[in-house]
């Protein structure tokens, strides 16, 4: 926890801890203008990351991924639909980002969080125009039989840049996907083969096999996100829940794995963002995206 | 709500422990049980069944249905409760809702058995008119119209007489049609089938006041509880169901011990209510 | 939070009592065998892990063979409504679902009957005088479901409890038992939990030997009850150790 040390003196401890609660903008900016955070990062630096893969048995493809204490749990479960008209030879990605009750405490059960929506769509936007996937991969037979993509990211624990957490996780849910084996029988219908990978090529190949065999989709240009918090002068990376209700003007840096700019987003604030604290936003996002990339890197390997 | 002053609950309490309830009844003393049967024309079959000051409507009706895709050889049965603000002022509204959705929860609990149908008391394949096509929906529906506690017995019983009293009609389908399509059917007018209600169970409801249990609760007893077993009991002596209420714990024995108890009450009960229903039927006859 | 399968996890399997006749191998059931391969009294191994959501006053992780679940407790804090004075605190639950918790894709949704199951089992654990006016939150998110998912969450959220150091007389453990044809399986995995002939499930305090919810369907016969009864005992009072056990973990490091 970012608390003050533990050794000190409890009557000093309790000043601090009440300082905090009581003057939080003022704590926050005596440690800012040492360029220290109170969970003693420096201004500029992400918090610990982990990513671990294929954890939900029961879906097709699932990842969690930790941005410090912001847990998103994301996994995807694929179906056969029949392609839209528009576009017969495309599959398709439905995507939804939930807040359970569990994750904070300002959900209650019945009220859905007003920030999921707007971070689904935010999330769906930035998936799907980033390019990472290509719908074609998932035709099946076209204007017949596409796949389409359920894909529910949870959030377990909030503790902010609740974005960047939830794209990480979608990302990694998505390198982790495994494309079910179909075939296409004799009434022109697409059916699941169970049992076997390719060992009973022989029956496959008589039911027309749309797959032959599970596959992983070709992920071209993987978006990594950072969120920053403009303060002053200061610019944070990767804000805790703390910091995101003190300080509120928030700016979101989406770029892809070549470094081109998939989307920014600045939600107003009462911060106007100069031109050169964009820049050092999407300077800081480009050193997390290399960070970021190594961790997924990590994970294909093993 | 029961409002008692102190001296009244240890009047209650004293009562009990001492095996002379308020009413004059002993521990384990049914109120007299009243039962009609008929008493709603448009369904199927209903029931009215009154204990004491407490009085519930049981009502089934039976609708042609397609059976779920994961039981294609079964139809389907759905309790709904309703508390009438009738019954109590605080079930107006809202109000009601908890305790009607814990009293469903509890009867389906009770009748529909098991996953695989064990120890149902209305079988659910006999329901089924054609397999994954076409089956009857049964809704029995419940409403209390006077509280005056042991609402849970009062509902197990009057659903009981409720399926006794109700008369599905005969259903003809037609010769074999292709996989995709629903085969046309025809409801007779004239003849009727009835339910095998003999291995509906009965429910018998065990409070615990102080250190004794007494059944029949009344709605100032129940205020007094500390905890209550509901345990339905089938013909054959086999526990198809048990739930228990009230937040306080209660030794592994002294539940053991409640359900031997309720295994007891229930026979006498089973066959006062089979006479009393069989005698409700033919008065309705008459009529 | 992830699933670490370092340390061997324990299991809370209950003692074959004594009985002087091995009902479940005679008869017809002879070569029916479980799907995890289990024997009949075993149960799955139960990681257990606090403190999995940091904004939460507590939470526990729990995770048993497949069935996965985070409980987060919330609270005491002011009560949502504008209801009436309390002399005592009052106890919310709720349980839900992720689409992806069950293999038939559905809808994630809140679960009104374990909600209110839940609800019911912690009650009359919690000293809710402690808390006066204020109420305490329970939440439940079921991110995988593998069978005997309520006694999960139940056992889950009284870890949960405790690691928010609500005031409880015990902590409640939750056993479920499944009969097929003449066997009792303990903690059955979904698939039994499809052909059951009937369940049983109970909540005790295995300190102080109470049962604080007991539900039952299907149909049973007396010495069945006492059997399932016996092993819920004993399978309830050994993940209370083990439930003690994690909370004492958990506790240790902060010493330092």
């Amino acid at each position: 926890m970012g608390l003050p040390d533990s050794s000190q003196v409890l009557s000093t401890e309790m000043e601090v801890d009440a300082f905090r609660r009581i003057f939080p903008l003022r704590f926050f900016e005596r440690h800012l203008s040492e360029s220290l955070r109170p969970d003693a990062r420096p201004l500029g630096k992400a918090r610990d990351t982990i990513v671990n893969l294929g954890l939900v048995s029961t879906a097709d493809g699932s990842a969690l991924a930790k941005i410090g204490s912001t847990t998103m749990l994301a996994a995807i479960r694929m179906e056969v639909m029949t392609p839209s008209a528009d576009s017969p030879d495309e599959g398709s990605i439905a995507l939804e980002f939930h807040m359970p009750p569990i994750c904070s405490p300002t959900v209650r059960p019945g009220r859905p969080a007003d920030a999921a929506p707007v971070i689904s769509k935010r999330l769906s936007d930035t998936i799907l125009s980033s390019g990472m996937i290509d719908l074609k991969e998932l035709c099946l037979v076209s204007g017949k039989a596409a796949w389409m993509g359920y894909l529910d990211i949870y959030c377990l624990d909030a503790d902010g840049a609740l974005f960047d957490a939830a794209l990480l996780a979608a990302v990694a849910a998505f390198s982790n996907l495994q494309i079910p084996v179909v075939a296409l029988n004799d009434n022109g219908r697409i059916v699941a083969i169970t049992g076997g990978k390719d060992q009973d090529n022989a029956s496959i190949i008589e039911k027309k096999a749309v797959n032959k065999e599970k596959r992983k989709l070709t992920l071209n240009n993987i978006p990594f996100s950072l969120t920053c918090i403009l303060h002053k002068n200061y610019i944070l990376a990767d804000p805790t829940t703390e910091e995101e209700t003190i300080m509120d003007t928030l700016v979101t840096v989406v770029l892809d794995s070549s470094d081109h700019m998939v989307s920014f987003y600045k939600s107003g604030g009462t911060v106007l963002a100069s031109s050169s604290a964009i820049k050092s936003c999407v300077e800081l996002a480009r050193t997390r995206a290399k960070e970021l990339k190594q961790i997924l890197g990590e994970m294909d390997i093993d | 709500m029961v409002g008692l002053s102190v001296g009244e609950q240890h009047f209650v309490k004293g009562g009990i422990a001492q095996d002379l309830r308020t009413d004059g009844r002993k521990r384990l003393a049914y109120r007299p049980i009243y039962v009609e049967t008929g008493v709603i024309p448009q369904a199927n079959g209903s029931a009215r069944v009154k204990i004491g000051g407490t009085d519930v409507i049981a009502s089934v009706k039976a609708e042609i249905g397609r059976p779920s895709s994961l039981q294609p050889d079964k139809g389907k049965v759905a309790v709904f409760i309703d508390c009438s603000p009738t019954a109590e002022p605080t079930f107006g509204g809202r109000g009601g809702e908890e305790l009607s959705s814990e009293l469903a929860l509890a009867l389906q609990r009770c009748l529909l058995g098991g996953k695989s149908g064990a120890g149902a008391g209305i079988n659910l394949s006999s329901l089924l008119i054609k397999e994954g096509k076409v089956c009857w929906d049964l809704y029995i529906d419940g409403l209390v119209i006077s509280s005056d506690g042991n609402l849970l017995d009062a509902l197990g019983a009057a659903i009981k007489a409720a399926l006794t009293n109700t008369a599905i009609p005969k259903v003809n389908v037609s010769a074999e049609v292709a996989d995709d399509e629903q085969p046309e059917i025809d409801i007779s007018d004239e003849e009727y089938l009835q339910f095998d209600t003999s291995s509906v169970p009965v429910i018998v409801t065990l409070t615990k006041v102080g250190a004794h249990y007494i059944v029949d609760a009344t709605a100032e007893e129940e205020s007094q509880m500390s905890s209550a077993v509901s345990i339905s009991v089938n013909r054959v002596g086999h526990i198809c169901g048990l739930t228990k209420r009230g937040g306080s714990g209660l030794d592994p024995s002294v539940i053991l011990d409640m359900i031997s108890v309720a295994k007891h009450v229930t026979e006498a009960l089973m066959s006062k209510l089979d006479s009393e229903i069989s005698a409700a039927e033919a008065c309705e006859d008459e009529s | 939070m992830a699933a670490k399968p370092g340390a061997a996890t324990p299991t809370y399997s209950p003692k074959l009592v004594g009985r002087s006749r091995l009902p479940v191998f005679k008869d017809s059931d002879l070569d029916w065998s479980r799907p995890d391969g289990r024997g009949f009294h075993q149960c799955r191994p139960a990681l257990l892990q606090t403190g999995a959501v940091s904004s939460a006053s507590g939470s526990a992780y729990a995770e048993f063979g497949n069935t996965k679940v985070i409980v987060s407790v919330f609270g005491p804090r002011e009560s949502k409504k504008a209801m009436t004075y309390s002399d005592v605190g009052r106890l919310n639950c709720n349980v839900s679902y992720t689409t992806f918790a069950s293999p038939t894709l559905g809808q994630g949704t809140d679960h009104k009957e374990y909600s209110s199951m839940l609800h019911k089992a912690l009650e009359g654990v919690i000293m809710m005088e402690t808390f006066p006016k204020t109420t305490v939150d329970v939440f439940a998110l079921v991110l995988e479901s593998g069978g005997s998912d309520l006694s999960v969450v139940i056992s889950c959220a009284s870890l949960a409890l405790a690691d928010a150091g609500i005031m409880m007389y015990d902590l409640i453990t939750a056993v479920s038992v499944s009969c097929i044809g003449k066997s009792l399986m303990i903690d059955p995995v979904i698939e039994e939990e499809g052909c059951e002939d009937g369940s049983f499930m109970m909540t005790c305090m295995p300190s102080r030997y109470e049962i604080t919810q007991l539900t039952v369907t299907g149909e049973w016969t007396t010495p069945n009850i006492n059997e399932a009864m016996q092993l819920c005992l004993d399978a309830c009072s050994k993940l209370g150790e083990i439930m003690r056990d994690c909370l004492k973990q958990a506790a240790s490091p902060s010493d330092e």
